[in-house]
């Protein structure tokens, strides 16, 4: 990069705000090193950086807490690194009417601590909330198990403000939880990893804290059994927050016992006590019957532990691939998915949301040679999976050297043209996170 | 329609019919006329052509014929809309999408349907109602309105409030793209990937394309539901107890407020058991596992005692909770009984400004020597005044359009929208800037321009650069078409 721009930089978020050299070893993804990290102290300073590697051509990588960083096709050129992480109060909080607007470098932790101590809560439990930044959530499209009940960023964001990748601040939405004036630009925002805009600024409905909140394990010996209790739980008048189910390898890092070949299933349930106390039996009633055994309380804690349990069950994963497939063909997924993996010799761990058909499967590296191959053809064999489901899978986490060998981003066919005219009419510079994203965006 | 003869035409008109069949083209003037306008009867706008296809490859040849003739197209369900959205505001062909009725799939295993976009939203629940599950999205109109047209306009209800609108239920659609390309966005998975076109499209008001299928949410009943009624002497109380119900941990399922006028108008018209000389009256339902359901109830019932409900009841049974919602959903029809005309607006706010709000509402709705009656979402703070007039009284109509300008503008100076669940349309294209800089409008015409780059699909609509709207300036009121037919309430 020009060193004139650089200092063009410097100017605007000062020579503190900015980091080069070896202080930029936390911001190396994939092996690439950006041409400098820096931290604007306000909206303004941020349209200002944007608009001067606009100007200069130079790639701007949004960045919160860098916890989906490694997402993606990796990038021809590092670019900018644009650090939200001074962005991060909490702007309006008004308890009545169940929103807050906040800027977008807070963590998920920082936001539900100060929204718990007035005794509310934004529904959405993506993974490492002390790092995760709420932008990044966003641009992530971030979620963990309670999207079973109470979905995804894309049903909690109500606004939006940005930095268009030619410098421009746009609002989307509003600070409403009803509203349906213009686009609907926030959902355009909701995973769209940094492609399109800058997040700078959101508002999000929230929720009261319910009076209890509880995790029930139940083991099965057989997978399908588990997958046959998971659907019977949907079909009932139960109303669990979290539907989740874990292989037995899967379940060793949570401390469940689960034989070979079978699953635990993993319900939650919140409301009032009554509430609680009664859906804990009658899950326990439903799923006895189709082969569940141990029902079992768990701690609190394992809540966070949920989603990172199939990661956890390896020291070191050679990939993670995240399946979307309909509901109700969770379980085949997994046992096809482990079974074509055994086939090449390969371990692997799973674990789903059960309710809304998102599965997280990861490839052990132990026993796994040295070349991509057969990884990378355990990996295809799992997308074709996902895909004859009616479903599409993405390649969460592998090493460059599987990357260059499985696209990262599902075939998005005819879709994919509209994505590309989007960006194309949204960012025309092409200065947003450039090159890492669906159909080469 | 400038440079359509009537050589071309019929040579046009020949030509859609070899597509949809002979019976599903409407040209003679009359029938057209059917078709000039919305449930909002203000704006009005003739087609050329009004024509009826069946399947997604009809739509798709009539929008290639369009673009050949260089002619503006716009999709049209039940017509049920409030906003003129489905207006042929510069001509061309208006599409409907009543023939495409069926409902396709229901898969119950993944909770989820596929249905046309001309099926009528209450029908999707008559289907899949004995088996336990229904859609959750119901405005008003949902006894007419298409899924369709709720797609458009992302339709909303009084149930929204605890399940969301209609962008929360819907997963995917096959789109007729403007210049013709059928393609699915999203799908029957509960997750996309790449942008969220289907997140976009919902909300759209027809100008991103047309959809063919739509692959909605199916939910499960709620094993239980109550209904409270709070009676209130005074409006800033029943505004307070809905503060009051949120302050103690409650999303119920639906939280609707109905004032003095309205309560009036409803019980001459239909005898619902509201008390005439109340203030406001809130409806609170509360859905869910009949468990704990008590416990709810009982702090739904405290919160309006402590605000000051002068009475709190419980509807004894389902007959009862039937007659309280009869009420409520025919509130705007029961008009009619204290007004020649109204006209509805349907703002938003945040639910703490309810009090100020209400009360401004009155001053300046007063100040132009017009009445209101308000029925209305409290719940999510979406304000629907209705500004009862008299067409036949000269400049009433002019003041009734004023006074609903400064009502936006209210919404928008305490921080909410000028739209909750109408859509924007014609009719407040030019309030647009009320709550977006130019910068925020021009970032939504480019992405307009990815999906509709020669803007052919429903030109007119949703920016403020209004070219032409049929007649100039407001008309009076009369009544819809399927309005006289009683097929439709207005809402």
């Amino acid at each position: 990069m020009d060193i004139a721009v650089l200092d063009k930089l410097r100017a605007v978020v000062g020579p503190a705000n900015v980091l080069g050299g070896v202080d930029l070893g936390p911001y190396v993804v994939e092996g690439r090193t950006p041409e400098a990290a820096l931290f604007p102290g306000s909206v303004d300073e941020v349209r200002a950086v944007v608009e001067i590697a606009a100007g200069a051509g130079v790639p701007v990588v949004p960045w919160g807490g860098g916890t989906a960083a490694a997402v993606g096709t990796p990038a021809s050129r590092a670019g900018l690194v644009l650090g939200l992480s001074r962005l991060s109060r909490l702007l309006e909080h008004e308890p009545g009417d169940l929103t807050v607007t906040l800027e977008a470098g807070m963590t998920m932790a920082a936001l539900q601590s100060a929204l718990r101590a007035r005794g509310q809560w934004l529904s959405l439990d993506p993974p490492d909330a002390e790092r995760a930044t709420i932008g990044g959530v966003i641009a992530a499209n971030a979620s963990g198990p309670r999207r079973h009940l109470y979905g995804t960023a894309r049903d909690l964001l109500i606004g939006v403000t940005v930095i268009t990748g030619e410098g421009v601040v746009v609002r989307g939405g509003g600070k409403v939880v009803k509203n349906v004036a213009g686009y609907d630009l926030p959902k355009l925002f909701v995973g769209s990893h940094g492609t399109l805009g800058v997040i700078v600024g959101v508002t999000v409905k929230l929720r009261p804290l319910p009076d209890e909140e509880r995790l029930v394990a139940i083991a099965f010996d057989r997978s399908k059994d588990a997958g046959a209790a998971a659907r019977a739980v949907m079909a009932s008048d139960l109303i669990p927050s979290a539907l989740e189910l874990v292989d037995a390898e899967a379940s060793r890092p949570l401390r469940l016992a689960v034989g070979p070949g079978g699953c635990a299933l993993i319900v939650g349930f919140d409301g009032v006590a009554d509430q609680v106390e009664w859906q804990c039996t009658e899950v326990g009633r439903i799923t006895r019957p189709l082969g569940g055994h141990d029902v079992q309380p768990l701690p609190a804690a394992t809540w966070t532990r949920l989603a990172s349990a199939a990661r956890d069950a390896f020291d070191s994963p050679a990939a993670v691939m995240r399946l979307v497939v309909l509901p109700a063909a969770v379980v085949e997924a997994m046992e096809q998915g482990a079974s074509a993996a055994r086939q090449r010799g390969l371990g692997s761990a799973w674990s789903c949301h059960a309710g809304v058909g998102v599965v997280t499967a990861v490839l052990a590296s132990r026993g796994a040679p040295p070349e991509p191959g057969p990884i990378a053809s355990v990996l295809q064999d799992w997308r074709a999976l996902a895909r004859a489901g009616g479903g599409h899978a993405t390649l969460d986490w592998a090493p460059l050297a599987v990357k260059a060998a499985v696209p990262v981003w599902d075939d998005a066919g005819a879709a994919g043209r509209i994505m590309q005219r989007l960006k194309a009419s949204l960012d025309p510079h092409n200065i947003l996170n450039p090159g890492r994203f669906v159909a080469g965006i | 329609m400038a440079g359509l003869d009537g050589v071309r035409k019929l040579q046009l008109r020949r030509e859609l019919e070899a597509v949809v069949g002979r019976g599903a083209v409407l040209s003679d003037p009359e029938e057209l006329l059917v078709y000039e306008s919305d449930g909002l009867t203000l704006f009005r706008a003739l087609a050329d052509f009004v024509v009826f296809p069946t399947s997604a490859d009809h739509v798709s040849a009539i929008v290639a014929l369009a673009n050949r003739e260089g002619l503006p197209f716009v999709a049209r369900g039940a017509g049920t809309g409030l906003s003129g959205g489905c207006l042929p505001a510069e001509g061309g062909i208006v599409i409907s999408l009543m023939r495409m009725n069926r409902i396709l799939e229901v898969d119950y295993d993944n909770q989820i349907a596929v249905v046309e976009p001309g099926l009528v939203n209450l029908h999707l629940s008559w289907a899949v109602g004995p088996h336990g599950y229904y859609y959750a999205p119901d405005p008003s109109s949902q006894q007419a309105c298409t899924i369709g047209g709720n797609i458009a306009n992302n339709s909303g209800g009084p149930h929204t409030l605890k399940y969301g609108v209609t962008t929360n239920h819907v997963l995917g659609l096959e789109v007729v793209m403007p210049d013709g390309e059928i393609v699915w966005i999203g799908g029957k998975t509960r997750e996309s990937f790449g942008y969220d076109l289907a997140g976009v499209f919902v909300g759209s008001e027809g100008t991103f394309g047309i959809a063919t299928k739509i692959c909605v949410r199916i939910l499960k009943k709620p094993q239980a539901v109550k209904t409270v009624l709070g009676v209130f002497d005074r409006v800033e109380q029943a505004s307070a107890a809905v503060s009051a119900i949120i302050a103690r941990g409650l999303v119920p399922a639906a939280v609707e407020m109905i004032d003095q006028l309205t309560i009036g108008a409803v019980e001459d018209a239909f005898g619902c058991g509201y008390p005439r000389d109340a203030a406001a009256a809130l409806l609170v339902e509360l859905d869910g596992l009949a468990v704990g359901m008590d416990t709810q109830a009982t702090r739904i019932v405290e919160a309006c005692r402590d605000s000051g409900a002068r009475e709190v009841r419980t509807a004894r049974d389902e007959a009862e909770r039937q007659l309280l919602w009869k009420g409520r959903k025919s509130a705007f029809g029961a008009y009619g009984r204290v007004s020649p005309a109204y006209m509805v607006m349907d703002g938003v706010i945040p639910r703490t400004k309810l009090p100020y709000v209400l009360s401004r509402v009155n001053e300046i709705v007063a100040t132009h020597g017009l009445r209101v009656g308000n029925v209305f979402h409290a719940g999510d703070g979406n304000l629907h005044p209705n500004i009862l007039y008299d067409p036949r009284k000269p400049g009433e109509e002019a003041r009734v359009v004023e006074a609903g300008a400064q009502i936006m503008r209210l919404c928008a100076e305490v921080g909410g929208s000028i739209s909750g669940e109408h859509g924007i349309g014609l009719e407040k294209a030019d309030f647009m800037p009320f709550i977006f800089s130019a910068a925020d409008l021009e970032f939504m015409r480019r992405l307009k321009h990815a999906f509709n780059p020669t803007g052919r699909c429903n030109p007119g609509k949703v920016f403020p650069t209004r070219k032409s709207c049929g007649e100039a300036g407001p008309v009076a009121y009369k009544p819809h078409p399927i309005e006289e037919k009683g097929l439709a309430q207005r809402f």
